[in-house]
C-alpha cells in the first residue's frame, strides 16, 4: 500500500478503503495493549483463553481487573476518542474552517459550567449527577448560541462567533462560582483536565448509545458533507440539501461531543489533531474519511490513556496532559512534513 | 419544457425579477443576455430551484423550488474552490448523487476520465483544484456539470475566463449535448458568441423581459439595442452570422 503516491495517469479513488481497514486493525492492536498493560499486566494468551472460556486463563483477581476495570475503561476511551475526532472533522467541514474544534461552539464551557454547578452545589451531594449536568450544560450552551446567532443558514460562521461569546459567558459564570466555593477548585480543575477513571460498564452503556448513534448519522451524511465545501448552489445542483445537512451535522456532532465531555471531562486536542492527521496521511480531504477518523481517534485516546495509567504508575496523569504533550509535537512533525492544508 | 408564469423574486425590498412570463423549449440552447444587474443570474438560480419566488416556475410540469428530486447541472460564475481537493475528486463530485454512498462506480470513473480528456484536463486529475488557473477551473466546473448527465444544464457565464480557443472548444462540447436531448440555459456577456450558439435569446433588463424568441429575430430587434442603451451595433456577415459590437456613441 503506498499512501500519497502521485500517479499522473490513474484517476485515483475518492477514498481508499484499505486505509480504513488499516485503522481498524490499529484500533484492535492498541485496544489489546490497553487491556493488557497497567499496574497489573495481563498476558495476551491468558486474556484470549479467558474470553474464549478455555482453561489456564486469568486468575479470579485478574479477571476482575480485566472485566471491571480495563475493558470498560478502554471501551470508554475508544468511544470518547472516536466521538471527539469525528465531531472535530465534521465541524471543520460545516464551518469550512480547518481550525474548528468540537469544543468551539461553547460545548466545553457549557459542560464546564454544568460540572461546576454540580460540584459546588451546597444543597446535598450532586456529584453523582455531574455527567448529567455537564451534558445538559454543553447542549444548552450550543442551543443558546444557535438561537442568538439567528442566521445560521445564511451565514454558518455566525454560529461559531456566537458560540465563542456564549462560551466566554459560561466560563465567566463558572469562574465566579469557583471563586465563591474555593473548596471546589481542585475537583473542577481535575475534571477540566479530563479523566477516564470514572469508567464503568454503566458509563460505557449510556455513552455508547449516544456516541454510536451520532457517529453513524455523521458517517451516513459524509458524502453530502463534501458538498459543503462548495457554494450552496453548487451543492444543491449536486443533489445535496445544504441547510439540512448542516443542521443534521451540527446536532449529531454536538450530541457526540456533549456525551464525550459528560463521560470524561474536557480532553483536548483529539478533535483537531486526528482529522488533520488522517487527511495528511491519506492526502485526501473528503469526509468519506470519517470512519477512519473515528477509528484513529479511538486508537489515539486508548493509547493516551495507556500512557496516563502507566507512565507514573501507580499515580495517574490527567489524560488531557498526555494528548497535548504527545499529540502536539507529533502533529507539528506531520504538519511540517505534509503541509496538511495545502499540500 | 420550462414554464415560467408571473415569476417575481424579491431580495429584501428590491424586486430582482418582476412578474416574468417565459417558456423555455426542451433540447434547445436558450441564452439570457442583458446588462449587469439585470437579473440573469437570479433567473438561473430560480430555475435551479434554490431561489424562493412568487408565481410559478415549472420544469416538466413540476414546481422547481426546493425540489430535490431533479438532477440539474449548474456551472456558477463564482465557485467556492475547496482547499485540498484534487481535480479528479472535484469532477467526481458530479457523480455523487448517482453513485450513492460508498465508493464511486467504475462507470463513473471512466466517464470522468473521458470528460477530463474532452475538457483538456486529463493529466491534471491529481493536481489540487486550488492550483488551477481561472480557465482550468471553468473547464473543471463544466466537466463536473457534464458528468452529472442531467437533462438540464445551467451555465452562468461559462466562458468568461476562457481564451478564444477554449471558448469554442467548450461551447461546441456543450452544444453537442442538444443532440442528447439536454436543455441548455446560459447567461453570456458576449452577444456575438451567444448568437452563434443559442437557438433562442431572452433579453432581460432591470428584472423584466424585453424580448424573447429565435436568435436572429431577437438579435436584430430594437429591444436588444434598448437593453444596452443603444450602445451596440449589429452587423451581418456574408454568411448571415450576426456580429454585435459596442460603440462609443448612442445610435
Amino acid at each position: 500500500m503506498v499512501f500519497g503516491k502521485r500517479d499522473n495517469q490513474e484517476l485515483r479513488s475518492i477514498w481508499d478503503w484499505r486505509i480504513t481497514a488499516a485503522a481498524a486493525l490499529l484500533l484492535l492492536f492498541i485496544g489489546l495493549l490497553g487491556i493488557s498493560f497497567g499496574p497489573l499486566s495481563l498476558r495476551f494468551d491468558q486474556i484470549f483463553r479467558t474470553i474464549l472460556g478455555l482453561p489456564n486463563g486469568l486468575t479470579e483477581q485478574e479477571r476482575g481487573v480485566l472485566l471491571d476495570l480495563r475493558l470498560p475503561r478502554v471501551l470508554l476511551a475508544a468511544l470518547v476518542g472516536g466521538a471527539l475526532a469525528t465531531s472535530g472533522a465534521v465541524y471543520q467541514a460545516v464551518f469550512r474552517n480547518p481550525l474548528a474544534d468540537p469544543y468551539l461552539l461553547g460545548a466545553a464551557s457549557g459542560a464546564g459550567l454544568g460540572a461546576t454547578i454540580a460540584i459546588t452545589n451546597a444543597h446535598g451531594n450532586l456529584y453523582g449527577l455531574l455527567p448529567v449536568f455537564a451534558f445538559c450544560g454543553a447542549i444548552l450552551a450550543v442551543l443558546v448560541g444557535f438561537f442568538i446567532s439567528g442566521k445560521f443558514f445564511a451565514e454558518p460562521n455566525s454560529l461559531l462567533l456566537s458560540g465563542i461569546a456564549v462560551g466566554s459567558f459560561a466560563t465567566a459564570v463558572q469562574t465566579y462560582l469557583q471563586q465563591r466555593h474555593s473548596a471546589s477548585l481542585r475537583p473542577v480543575y481535575s475534571w477540566i483536565l479530563g479523566q477516564l477513571t470514572a469508567a464503568s460498564w454503566q458509563v460505557v452503556a449510556w455513552s455508547s448509545i449516544y456516541i454510536l448513534i451520532a457517529i453513524s448519522i455523521l458517517i451516513s451524511i459524509s458524502k453530502q458533507l463534501d458538498g459543503l465545501m462548495l457554494t450552496d448552489e453548487e451543492a444543491y445542483s449536486l443533489g445535496i440539501n445544504p441547510n439540512r445537512i448542516r443542521i443534521i451535522a451540527v446536532v449529531a456532532a454536538t450530541l457526540a461531543t456533549a456525551t464525550a465531555v459528560a463521560a470524561s471531562g474536557l480532553i483536548g486536542f483529539v478533535g483537531i489533531v486526528v482529522p488533520h492527521l488522517v487527511r495528511g496521511i491519506s492526502h485526501r480531504v473528503t469526509n468519506r474519511a470519517l470512519p477512519t477518523i473515528a477509528l484513529v481517534g479511538a486508537s489515539f485516546l486508548v493509547l493516551a490513556d495507556l500512557g496516563a495509567r502507566t507512565l507514573l504508575s501507580p499515580a495517574e496523569l490527567p489524560i488531557g496532559v498526555i494528548t497535548a504533550f504527545v499529540g502536539a509535537p507529533f502533529f507539528l512533525v506531520v504538519l511540517r512534513r505534509k503541509r496538511l492544508v495545502n499540500q | 419544457m420550462i414554464d415560467i408564469q408571473n415569476l417575481t423574486v424579491r431580495l429584501g425590498s428590491t424586486e430582482i425579477l418582476k412578474d416574468i412570463n417565459l417558456q423555455i423549449t426542451s433540447s434547445k440552447w436558450t441564452c439570457l443576455v442583458g446588462p449587469n444587474g439585470a437579473g440573469k443570474t437570479t433567473l438561473l438560480k430560480a430555475i435551479l430551484g434554490l431561489q424562493p419566488y412568487v408565481g410559478s416556475l415549472k420544469d416538466d410540469y413540476v414546481e422547481v423550488y426546493n425540489n430535490h428530486n431533479r438532477n440539474v447541472a449548474f456551472v456558477p460564475q463564482h465557485p467556492q474552490i475547496p482547499i485540498g481537493m484534487s481535480v479528479g475528486e472535484y469532477v467526481l463530485l458530479g457523480r455523487a448523487k448517482r453513485d450513492g454512498w460508498g465508493t464511486e462506480s467504475k462507470n463513473s470513473r471512466s466517464l470522468v476520465a473521458e470528460t477530463l480528456r474532452l475538457t483538456g484536463l486529463f493529466g491534471m486529475q491529481n493536481q489540487l483544484v486550488t492550483r488551477l488557473s481561472g480557465g482550468e477551473i471553468q473547464r473543471a466546473l463544466i466537466a463536473r456539470a457534464l458528468v452529472q448527465e442531467s437533462n438540464l444544464i445551467l451555465l452562468d457565464e461559462p466562458t468568461s475566463a476562457l481564451d478564444l480557443h477554449h471558448q469554442i472548444e467548450i461551447l461546441n462540447c456543450i452544444e453537442s449535448l442538444k443532440s442528447k436531448g439536454v436543455t441548455i440555459i446560459s447567461t453570456m456577456h458576449d452577444i456575438t458568441l451567444a448568437a452563434m450558439y443559442a437557438d433562442e435569446i431572452v433579453v432581460i433588463k432591470s428584472g423584466e423581459i424585453l424580448s424573447s424568441g429565435a436568435t436572429n429575430l431577437v438579435v436584430n430587434s430594437p429591444e436588444l439595442k434598448f437593453a444596452f442603451d443603444d450602445r451596440i451595433k449589429v452587423f451581418t456577415l456574408d454568411s448571415g452570422r450576426p456580429v454585435i459590437m459596442a460603440q462609443k456613441e448612442k445610435s
